[in-house]
């Protein structure tokens, strides 16, 4: 923040700020032409915004301490004693109703039932879920192709977010290719059609087994890059040899 | 109008000067970060967008999984509001302690360096700040970010292989991307996730919205795959989702599965962590460790592999 003379028609100067009260600081400017001193007072938000800047108006004159500023806000309730927090459990718990009896008492709670000696497993069942395949919960958007079976029924098995966009990057593939029945073969088609539109000879493909599954598909994006930059639609053993001369480099 | 068209001539023959050297002192704290991250090859932060995923295990655990495969290993907790690093890690009471340099960060297991709110703070008191943060939330945030930068630039973490950052929860425009946007050589985020898809939702957003910060985000980890029941030995899923899949859209590998492990945390809830390497779900956390490793080291990978 700057402060203009408007008599002398320059910046007034920054002098000193003094702390005239809890809260507040008082910020002090001086026109350097006609001497007209003033003084900016904050309020407690502007004083804390300027702390939490983590800055001394005026620059410092000795270095921040470590942790000046987190040491410096926190109120001292916060740094309490130990043992104040027990203190104030103790005194609930002594003067109120254990939370046992309360929780008898609310009306209409349902019984509990007798224990079945696994409440995990009887947990796991009452939510309905098993370790077994995995119905999808959304339903199938309206499509203009016809799926097999065994591809819908994959479809229906991925969760219900992400299944109208499996759909729809599935079908993309198949109307860009001609088909009009989406089989679990076309399904896997459209998941190795390169998102860059690069085709990988069988060769290519094999030496790309050698990376683990986990940083592969990284590794993919690597290698299309060197293709893209030499100006290349196919990926050859050459352009893997090429990604390898220029990953060698960074060793 | 007319002392309007003035200051504006005013102005246009006058040169600015920072003579309060506010914005001297803002290049200088923010240089001192960078000095005291440099020292560190890899900083990472464990971010999720859904709250309690298991993002402190996961972070810890991880942790613990480099520094047990012989790496030297820190650990920023800056969940300032539920910094619960320390008490898992058997810290809680432990301060960090001025040094010439900085604040000395206590060591914990294996030899690691731990930082966290939690030092600051004694026994269960929550995190109260003077002032009028309850008419301001945006000196409140302001101020947190600066906590954090105190984090950062204060503490002697000196020479460190990885430096984990355990953020808060949150998603979308929220600090975890804020936060990691200002950690210098960011090698990247780890993302923690359940497969609920009510989590899954939430973990997209906030994928999405780190990428749009520019934060690389390596890959995912699923906290919670499954349940083994104690008494039975039953294993049964706990929800419905599929973290696989959900990878494979955002274009992103799923590191590894962690089961929901009751006599694990179990340990971490007392502040006795097990640290038995062969125990079934530690021996999960190592080998995403090593995923993470090789992710980080991906170039070396492709130039011997490819």
């Amino acid at each position: 923040m700057k402060f203009v003379c408007l008599n002398c028609e320059t910046y007034m100067n920054f002098e000193k700020v003094e702390k005239p009260g809890e809260s507040t600081l008082g910020v002090f400017f001086s026109c350097p032409s006609c001497n007209a001193r003033f003084s900016m007072v904050t309020n407690p938000g502007e004083t804390q915004m300027v702390s939490a800047l983590g800055v001394k108006l005026g620059g410092r004159t000795v270095a921040a301490e470590p942790f000046e500023m987190t040491r410096g806000m926190l109120t001292e309730e916060a740094a309490a004693a130990p043992g104040q927090m027990a203190a104030y459990l103790n005194k609930k718990l002594q003067g109120g109703q254990p939370a046992a009896t309360v929780a008898a008492a609310t009306p209409g709670a349902p019984e509990e039932k007798p224990s079945s000696g696994c409440p995990f497993s009887a947990m796991v069942a009452e939510m309905g879920l098993t370790s077994g395949p995995k119905p999808g919960k959304g339903g199938a958007a309206p499509s203009e192709f016809t799926w097999s079976a065994d591809a819908k029924e994959k479809l229906d098995r991925l969760p219900s977010f992400v299944k109208p966009m499996v759909q729809s990057s599935v079908e993309a593939f198949a109307r860009k290719q001609g088909y009009r029945t989406i089989t679990l073969q076309v399904m896997d088609d459209s998941r190795s059609e390169s998102s860059n539109g690069m085709t990988w000879t069988p060769e290519a493909e094999k030496r790309l087994e050698n990376i683990p599954d986990f940083i592969r598909p990284m590794a993919r994006k690597e290698v299309e890059r060197v293709a893209k930059e030499r100006g290349m639609a196919t990926i050859t053993a050459q352009v893997m040899d090429e990604a390898k001369d220029k990953f060698m480099k960074f060793m | 109008m007319a002392v309007e068209r003035d200051l504006k001539a005013i102005l246009g023959n006058l040169k600015y000067s920072d003579d309060a050297k506010v914005l001297k002192q803002i290049l200088e704290n923010t240089k001192q970060v960078h000095a005291r991250m440099a020292s560190i090859k890899h900083k990472l932060v464990v971010m999720s967008g859904k709250g309690g995923v298991g993002k402190s295990m996961t972070t810890v655990n991880l942790a613990l999984a480099f520094a047990r495969q012989g790496a030297k290993v820190g650990l920023l907790d800056v969940d300032l509001n539920g910094p619960c690093v320390p008490r898992m890690l058997g810290l809680h009471g432990h301060s960090l302690a001025m040094g010439p340099e900085g604040m000395i960060p206590p060591v914990g297991p294996l030899g690691m360096k731990i930082a966290s709110m939690d030092f600051f703070l004694q026994d269960t008191s929550p995190v109260r700040w003077k002032g009028p943060m309850d008419v301001s939330p945006v000196w409140l945030g302001l101020m947190e970010m600066n906590v954090i930068r105190e984090f950062l630039a204060d503490v002697v973490w000196g020479e460190l292989d990885y430096l984990l950052v355990d953020l808060p929860p949150g998603a979308a425009a929220d600090k975890p991307p804020v936060v990691a946007g200002f950690i210098p050589d960011l090698a990247g985020a780890i993302v923690v996730t359940t497969p609920s898809e009510v989590a899954s939702d939430v973990v997209q957003k906030s994928v999405t919205y780190a990428r749009d910060m520019g934060i690389k985000v390596l890959g995912m980890v699923e906290n919670m795959s499954e349940y083994r029941c104690p008494s039975c030995g039953d294993v049964n899923e706990f929800f419905e989702g599929n973290t696989e899949t959900m990878c494979e859209m955002l274009d992103m590998p799923l590191f590894g599965r962690i089961p929901f492990d009751r006599k694990l945390a179990r340990t971490f809830d007392k502040g006795e962590p097990l640290l038995d390497e062969t125990y079934p779900t530690i021996q999960r956390y190592q080998e995403i460790a090593g995923r993470i490793r090789t992710l980080l080291d991906y170039k070396r990978v492709l130039a011997d592999k490819l």
